[in-house]
């Protein structure tokens, strides 16, 4: 491969693992031979040279010892002879015989050309003083001088020029030698580190090639796991995800089958809004074929939701957004309402993203919506005015306006009467909750102290509680805990659970009234006696005209939206409301609200 | 050394043989040594070679005769199994007074023609000639060295000294007499004058100088001998004289090619080989003057 620094091109040869831990074995292994072999060598060329040197100077002296009677009789052609037989050894460069003056008496030739020359000034005094060997070197050759003394007198010596050149061909020999031990060994060492690289990088490029494969969508055959150790775990690890893979990953064309399936529009953008991909419901809704889209700009497809410029100015920090009510231009200028989840994709950390935009139409739901509007206006104009003047004219006969009733006519207009204002309460509860839904309840916060709105809402239902012989008792106190709603509908709430209560609670029964603080958050708790709520019902409290398929419960409960409003008022307070219950014991219903300092 | 024309040996030259026949005849040479061995392979080429340029005159192998003695040699002669002998000049007109054999030729060795020997002690020693050297002790080479011993010995006998052989170099030798000891080695001889183990010593002339080395100034020259012919070649006077010639012919010229000039190299050193300048008589005149004073050094 190759790579370009500074305009120029430079090859680069980039090693795998195997080649880096080949390299690195080897170049220990070398490393250590090299240091090793020059350690040896070292030692051995200090062990050749001394063994040459005690050659030399065992040599001079058995020469010296021989010479002794020679050289005391002044024998010059005996020594000649050992002379010359000395020359003849191995090493020895030239050898001399010298008289007690220093002077040469012979060097083992016949002619004998130094004869009488003087040995060395250095050589001479230690001659004079000493018995001991001389031994002086030079270059590749040493001397070595014995003198020879016989009752204290010197006699003279002998000296040897003996040549240490061999050793530099036995020390090249032995480098040669321990050099090629050490390639050899070297190879060696290469080749173990090689085969044991093999041995460790062999299912690493067994996981590399399963993981490309599985790159490109394929799910590789089991890896074989050999061994115990790390590498063999990676194998495991690897089979263990790819067979999760295998469990969980979906096909591309199953994939592709449910987008072409799914009822909701999918459209793909780049990181500028570009479409890259759409799902058939998108064609259908946009009227648009899906050549025609791709390219496109999203902005061309959704048109900015309210308050933004654009679909993507919509989007949060994290590129996503959820919920978004906006609409989708469709050919011919047609606007299709829908609500549009957005989900970006990073492609790596901080790259290029790519946006998932999902967008359902809510056509049909507005269409409900407002259908839910249309009625709950003709209620309120239609059903709850009338109503009203029903009540005021039921009231009136009642009242004895129209003349005193008989008894019978007493009891029909007192039905009338109950039966009206049971259905003004319908009417209220039906608009109530339709304004939770819309989100068009009004509500005005204050600060207050919690237990005044409790004791108010007690206060409120106490005349209903008399009426079913029902007791309503406050047990415990949260004293000067503060709450920030809206007072009107907190107590709306707590008087419904309390009313709740009452209607669930037989003649002479307790409705006990627990406040608490916990964790910041202020509890009140009402409790009946009553015969609990069934288990198959429990998941339908808070539901909208749930009334229970218990015929108790049906004759029992309201309007059926009490529980609905309460629970969407307190949520919408920023409280909670739940409740537990036992079947033969009672229920007990949890209204949270955070408290405020 | 001698050189002998034995019998022939062999069987007879065939006449239906393609290549020249090998002579029947043998050329021995005598030689004296006390080391057989060593005188045999030094002596044996130089046979062979003679023989081989002799076939003209029938001779077809060479012959060495070893002996411990000159009067050995002299009864070889005599019983004709020697034909040739080469030795220096004492020992050679030793056996021409006692064989019938004669100085045909002189050798060339180590380039030199004649011995000469010098007598010396060390300048500072107060010995200022021959004669003062009664009473002390002198060295001489080895026993059968005509330039280390027989020379110098004829020569200071001649000059009215008594010389008497003594082992010990320290030796008391009395007033009337000279004593002297076998140094064996020129070297030997010169080192013991120079270290007084001797306060005389005679060596060949031709390496009294080199032997002296720089310390030549220590020493004093007492006496030097005559020359006296280096080698002689003497030969069986029963010998077929045709025979002789073609040896005298071929001694001759052997320097003269490389072939011969190799084998005289190999031959002791021999330089070469030629007539006496002054005819046998008068060259060896001296020597026979001075043989009667080693006589008796030369064998029983």
């Amino acid at each position: 491969m190759s790579r370009r620094i500074s305009g120029r091109e430079v090859a680069t040869v980039r090693l795998g693992l195997k080649g880096r831990f080949v390299a690195f074995v080897s170049a220990i292994i070398i490393a250590f031979g090299v240091v090793l072999t020059a350690l040896s060598v070292r030692a051995q060329n200090e062990r050749l040279r001394h063994e040459l040197e005690d050659r030399g100077k065992l040599l001079t002296t058995v020469i010296a010892a021989n010479a002794a009677d020679a050289l005391a009789m002044i024998e010059v052609r005996e020594l000649r002879k050992m002379i010359s037989e000395a020359r003849d050894q191995e090493n020895v460069l030239d050898a001399v015989a010298f008289d007690e003056d220093g002077r040469v008496l012979t060097d083992g030739t016949l002619v004998n050309p130094r004869r009488h020359l003087l040995i060395s000034e250095a050589a001479l005094r230690h001659v004079s003083g000493s018995e001991a060997l001389l031994v002086e070197f030079d270059g590749d050759a040493m001397t070595v001088t014995k003198p020879v003394h016989l009752g204290g007198r010197v006699l003279g010596g002998v000296r040897l020029r003996y040549s240490l050149a061999s050793l530099a061909e036995d020390q090249a020999s032995l480098a040669r030698r321990t050099a090629t031990v050490g390639v050899i060994f070297a190879l060696m060492g290469v080749l173990a580190a090689a085969l044991l690289t093999e041995a460790v990088t062999r299912p690493l490029n067994e996981v590399i090639r399963a993981t490309r494969a599985l790159s490109k969508g394929e799910l590789p055959p089991r890896l074989p796991v050999r061994t115990a150790d790390e590498v063999g775990e990676l194998a495991e690890a690897f089979n263990e995800m790819t067979r999760k893979l295998r469990d969980t990953t979906v096909s591309r064309d199953y994939l592709d089958r449910v987008l072409e399936t799914m009822g909701e529009c999918l459209v793909v953008t780049g990181p500028d809004g570009t479409i890259t991909r759409v799902n058939p419901a998108v064609c259908s809704l946009s009227g648009v074929g899906e050549d025609e889209l791709l390219g496109q700009n999203c902005r061309d497809l959704f048109r900015a939701p309210q308050g933004h410029v654009s679909l993507l100015d919509a989007l949060g920090p994290d590129g996503s957004a959820h919920g978004l009510e906006t609409e989708l231009l469709a050919r011919g200028g047609e606007a299709v309402p829908v609500m549009i989840s957005v989900g970006a994709m990073e492609e790596s950390a901080g790259r290029t993203r790519s946006y998932v935009v999902v967008a359902a139409d809510i056509g049909e739901r507005l269409r409900n919506e407002q259908q839910k509007d249309e009625f709950v206006t003709m209620v309120h104009h239609e059903v709850r005015a009338p109503l009203t003047a029903v009540r005021g004219a039921i009231g009136l006969l009642a009242g004895g306006v129209a003349g005193e009733l008989g008894e019978r006519g007493q009891e029909l207009v007192e039905i009338a009467l109950r039966n009206s204002e049971r259905m003004g309460r319908l009417v209220n509860d039906i608009l109530a909750s339709r304004k939770l839904d819309s989100g068009r309840m009004e509500f005005h916060f204050e600060k207050l102290e919690m237990m005044p709105l409790v004791e108010q809402a007690i206060d409120s239902t106490v005349a209903y509680a008399t009426k079913h012989q029902v007791r309503l008792e406050l047990s415990e106190r949260v004293p000067g805990a503060m709450v920030r709603v809206d007072p009107d509908r907190m107590i709306q709430v707590l008087t419904n659970v309390l009313s709740n209560a009452v209607r669930f609670s037989a003649a002479d029964d307790v409705v006990i009234v627990n406040a608490s603080r916990r964790d910041q958050i202020l509890r009140v708790a009402v409790s009946d006696a009553g015969p609990g709520i069934s288990e198959d019902f429990r998941e339908h409290v808070f539901e909208a005209f749930a009334r229970g398929e218990h015929e108790d419960w049906r004759h029992r409960s309201g309007t059926g939206l009490g529980m609905s409003i309460s629970k969407g008022i307190i949520e919408e307070l920023g409280g909670a409301m739940s409740f537990e219950t036992e079947l033969g014991v009672g229920t007990t219903f949890l209204v949270d609200i955070p408290e405020t300092a | 050394m001698a050189v002998g024309c034995g019998q022939p040996s062999g069987p007879p030259p065939s006449a239906v043989a393609t290549a020249p026949p090998v002579p029947a005849g043998v050329l021995t040479i005598g030689s004296v040594s006390l080391n057989p061995t060593q005188e045999y392979e030094v002596v044996r080429p130089f046979a062979d070679f003679l023989a081989a340029n002799l076939h003209d005159v029938g001779i077809g192998r060479g012959r060495v005769e070893i002996v411990g003695s000159l009067n050995q040699i002299v009864e070889e002669f005599r019983e004709g199994r020697v034909d040739l002998f080469i030795d220096s000049p004492f020992p050679a007109v030793f056996v021409w007074q006692h064989a019938d054999v004669e100085p045909i030729l002189r050798r060339w060795k180590r380039g030199s023609d004649v011995y000469r020997s010098v007598v010396f002690t060390r300048a500072d020693n107060g010995v200022e000639s021959v004669d003062d050297l009664a009473g002390k002790i002198i060295a001489f080479g080895e026993p059968f060295s005509t330039s280390g011993f027989l020379m110098p010995k004829a020569a200071l006998v001649s000059a009215g000294l008594r010389l008497v052989n003594y082992e010990d170099p320290a030796a008391s030798i009395p007033r009337d007499r000279v004593g002297y000891v076998f140094s064996n080695d020129a070297e030997n001889t010169m080192f013991w004058v120079l270290k007084q183990k001797v306060v005389a010593g005679a060596v060949n002339a031709d390496y009294y100088e080199a032997l002296a080395g720089d310390r030549i100034s220590e020493l004093r020259i007492l006496h030097t001998t005559e020359a006296v012919p280096r080698n002689v070649v003497c030969v069986r006077n029963s010998l077929d004289p045709m025979v002789v010639q073609a040896i005298e012919d071929l001694l001759l010229e052997m320097h003269l090619s490389d072939e011969g000039g190799a084998s005289l190299e190999a031959f002791e050193e021999t330089t070469k080989f030629e007539r006496f300048p002054g005819g046998a008589e008068q060259d060896l005149a001296l020597v026979m003057t001075l043989l009667p004073h080693v006589q008796e050094d030369l064998g029983p």
